[in-house]
């Protein structure tokens, strides 16, 4: 009997396995593979254009050019949640960027280039429903010159000027793919972004605020957390000046932004994020100083809003 | 095509063991006694020849990739964006506070196939091919610079790459005919920085110099004395051993050999790029300048390790500038002390003597994919070890316009190649002449010769059927690789630059069973 027990237990076991070796490759096969996609969302404004990701529109009359940099760490900018609403996996957990510009104005025109160096992406792999993810392993050690989707632009501002109470302007860019997907640093395909700008400064305040497109050919759905083609983008800022000596001043106040995929309209693909910024600056003459900094929390944190975040940026602009 | 024939016939002949006897007979060496009976076949053979160069050249037309060669100045009398902005009153080139240049550069390289009794012998992998291919770059890169503050200049450089090397890089040493090709490198074009730096300058006077603008350089006034401090990244050759005559390499000789040293292995990632910092102190007509940079965390590869206590690159030059009869010249020493993560031929060869299994087919560690069971392998042998070299150049003007320069080093050779080329020892000597005598004053030509040696342990591994990073054919008839490089290089349309380059490579690999090799380049170049 002993041994009719241990021969069924056996038979079960070898009938399991049969199981599995049939179906599990089928079962594997179902997961489909997150491709990646360029994860960051802090889209920042032309070198001198004062706020982080809002432009001031403040573009001297005569030839003038700026240079900056900025750098920042970003917490948890993607977390996929599971169907349940329970299961979370922060694909990518941690990001951290320095990021170089420079630009060339004259009358009311500029033009610019960005360049964003990652120095660390780093997350969690894992599955969620269907769906797998691999959290991409990006150092500053490993990708020692790794340049991810830079970009250039130029503005114009067809309306107001630098201290009025309303200017408002456009702006396009264009962001040219490079770095690889996997490590969530590019869609692998351009892009390219339109933006209506309004800027403006009454007394002590001062506030600015955007509405334009991303362009995105992108599409990832219904992977979870991914573009869905083209978006949406919106923004607003507002400060304070407070003057201090010898020309330095401090304008401080919030920035609130974000973007949503047309194909599902702030739902489930919409992420707003909002910073709270400073900025120490010498500005009105030919050579002016710029120093800022952020601190940020996702308002909507999906589709790679950020948790929270700091930015920092030094700009160096002016005229001739 | 008259040009490219009696080249061909020039080099056959150079090429040639009895050559002597052949000199009158046409180009019978190498061709079957029986083929010469048909009277005309020399003259087709060269005709066809001279058509696949042509029609080689016609058919370079994908787009495409950059080492590490440090731009040239450029004279006021050259176009230039910032020449054009200072035309019309909007930027003070003589003082500048910011520029931005920029550059594009596509190479095409065509060789022809060559004899080679073996190849890639028992599972080796880096043999040159025996057949015909063709290899191509294509770079764009920009160079803003601003000044930052008193005395301090920032630099930044993205660069776009694409190439398509000649056997995957593999099977040359110094002569690799290209000096743009990048390991690693591929067709799908790459966006990279390759420089950002900080250079902090401080006067310690002396005369006043004039520095005129140019790309990695804003426009000012220097001491003659001075101390220049740089961190960041950029080339080492952007300050050591920096180009003969300041020709920029886009405009002068091809091979990789003519750019520095071949035996300089400077530590620096897969496109030859480094992190660290630069002290020079100039002293009217002499420079003494030290750097340490990071190395490849491992050999020819991309990713840096940035523990500068530990591993580096340290070098060391010294320079002085002389005019004999007039003509100006330079004389510079260099050198340089590596220490890094990298193998000894000698360990390598005594593990695979030990024990057998720990050949080339088995290595666990990071190797270059060779499957021979029956050869020693350098994955075997890495740890901490030193590589050290000491080297010569000079530059001399004989005429104007016309200068001559040679460049020699001595490295130990007892390490595997970390960063540059698999030379040990390297020389080269050059004529560059400028196109004033010919009413052509921007057209550069120029004619040289490079050699490199290998140790011999190095050439025992490599007959023991070991690779390096570049070279190894499975066996070795171990002899100087050495390559002859000419060029003409023509001015057109203000920013244009259309070169056309021939190489003739004896010896590929350090190997004197194979080749030689010819290989055929047209450039076309553009600043702006």
């Amino acid at each position: 009997m002993a041994s009719f027990e241990s021969h069924r237990s056996c038979a079960y076991g070898l009938l399991a396995g049969f199981v599995l070796l049939a179906f599990g490759p089928s079962l594997a096969d179902a997961q489909q593979h997150a491709s990646g996609f360029a994860v960051e969302r802090l889209y920042q404004s032309a070198p001198g254009a004062g706020w982080f990701v809002m432009d001031d529109l403040d573009i001297s009359s005569r030839l003038g050019g700026a240079v900056s940099l900025s750098s920042g760490y970003a917490r948890n900018p993607l977390v996929i949640t599971g169907p349940d609403g329970k299961q979370k996996l922060a694909v990518v957990s941690e990001e951290a960027f320095v990021d170089f510009g420079a630009a060339i104005t004259h009358d009311r025109f500029r033009g610019y280039i960005d360049f964003p160096v990652p120095l660390l992406l780093g997350g969690t792999s894992g599955t969620i429903g269907e769906y797998q993810f691999t959290a991409p392993s990006v150092s500053f050690g490993t990708n020692p010159d790794t340049v991810s989707d830079p970009r250039i632009g130029f503005d114009i501002r067809f309306l107001g000027e630098p201290g009025g109470l309303l200017r408002l302007g456009a702006g396009a860019q264009l962001l040219f793919p490079s770095g690889n997907r996997s490590d969530y640093l590019t869609d692998d395909k351009y892009r390219a972004m339109f933006r209506f700008l309004a800027a403006g400064d009454a007394g002590r305040f001062t506030y600015a605020g955007q509405l334009g497109v991303q362009v995105r050919t992108l599409n990832d759905a219904p992977v979870p957390g991914s573009p869905n083609r083209s978006e949406f983008l919106y923004g607003i800022s507002g400060g304070r000046r407070f003057a201090g000596s010898r020309g330095w001043a401090v304008v401080a106040g919030p920035e609130i932004f974000g973007e949503t995929a047309f194909r599902a309209f702030f739902s489930g693909e919409t992420a707003t994020e909002a910073l709270l910024t400073g900025r120490f600056e010498h500005t009105g003459t030919g050579r002016n100083l710029r120093i800022k900094l952020g601190v940020g929390h996702a308002l909507v944190q999906n589709f790679g809003a950020a948790q929270w975040r700091v930015v920092f940026g030094v700009e160096m602009f002016g005229h001739k | 095509m008259r040009f490219w024939s009696l080249l061909l016939a020039v080099v056959r002949y150079l090429n040639c063991p009895e050559r002597r006897a052949t000199v009158f007979n046409g180009y019978r060496c190498g061709v079957p006694d029986r083929s010469l009976g048909q009277a005309n076949l020399p003259r087709v053979l060269i005709a066809r020849s001279t058509m696949r160069v042509l029609v080689g050249f016609l058919l370079a037309s994908s787009l495409a990739s950059a080492q590490n060669g440090s731009p040239g100045p450029r004279p006021s009398d050259e176009f230039s964006f910032m020449q054009r902005l200072a035309d019309k009153g909007l930027h003070d080139i003589e003082n500048e506070s910011w520029n931005a240049y920029g550059q594009f550069t596509y190479i095409s390289s065509w060789k022809p196939s060559f004899d080679a009794p073996y190849t890639n012998l028992n599972g080796s992998i880096n043999s040159l091919l025996p057949t015909a291919e063709r290899s191509f770059t294509g770079t764009a890169t920009l160079y803003l610079g601003v000044r930052l503050w008193k005395g301090a200049e920032g630099y930044l450089v993205p660069e776009l790459i694409s190439e398509r090397p000649l056997s995957q890089l593999k099977g040359l040493g110094g002569a690799i005919q290209n000096f743009e090709l990048q390991k690693g490198g591929t067709e799908t074009p790459q966006i990279y920085h390759s420089r950002i730096f900080i250079k902090q300058t401080f006067g310690l006077g002396g005369k006043t110099l004039v520095e005129e603008s140019g790309p990695l350089q804003l426009a000012t006034h220097y001491d003659s004395r001075r101390i220049v401090l740089v961190a960041g990244n950029f080339s080492i050759l952007d300050f050591f051993d920096t180009n003969a005559f300041d020709v920029d390499p886009r405009d002068g000789f091809l091979g990789l050999g003519f750019m520095t040293y071949g035996a300089y292995d400077f530590a620096s990632d897969a496109r030859g790029y480094s992190y660290g910092g630069v002290a020079q102190l100039f002293w009217d007509d002499w420079a003494v300048r030290v750097g340490r940079i990071t190395p490849p965390k491992e050999p020819n590869q991309l990713p840096v390790d940035f523990r500068l206590f530990k591993y580096y690159g340290d070098q060391m030059e010294a320079e002085h500038k002389h005019k004999i009869h007039g003509q100006e010249g330079m004389v510079r020493v260099l050198a340089f002390r590596n220490h890094e993560d990298m193998g000894r031929f000698s360990d390598a060869i005594t593990a695979f003597e030990a024990n057998p299994n720990e050949n080339a087919a088995t290595c666990t560690g990071f190797n270059y994919g060779s499957q021979n069971a029956d050869a020693p392998d350098l994955c075997w042998a890495r740890k901490s070890n030193v590589k050290k070299g000491i080297g010569a150049f000079a530059e001399q003007y004989i005429g104007h316009d016309i200068g001559v320069f040679g460049r020699a080093m001595y490295a130990d050779g007892q390490t595997e190649v970390d960063a540059y080329t698999s030379d040990d020892r390297s020389a080269t000597i050059g004529l560059l002449a400028k196109g004033s005598s010919w009413s052509r004053p921007k057209d550069v030509a120029g004619i040289g010769g490079n050699a490199g040696w290998i140790s011999s342990i190095h050439a025992k591994y490599l007959g023991m059927g070991g690779v390096d990073g570049f070279v190894g054919d499975g066996a070795i008839t171990a002899a100087a690789e050495r390559s002859l490089d000419l060029f003409y290089s023509a001015h057109f349309r203000a920013v244009y630059w259309l070169t056309g380059d021939y190489q003739h490579i004896t010896n590929p690999g350090f190997n004197a069973a194979r080749g030689p090799v010819n290989v055929f380049t047209v450039r076309i170049h553009g600043q702006f």
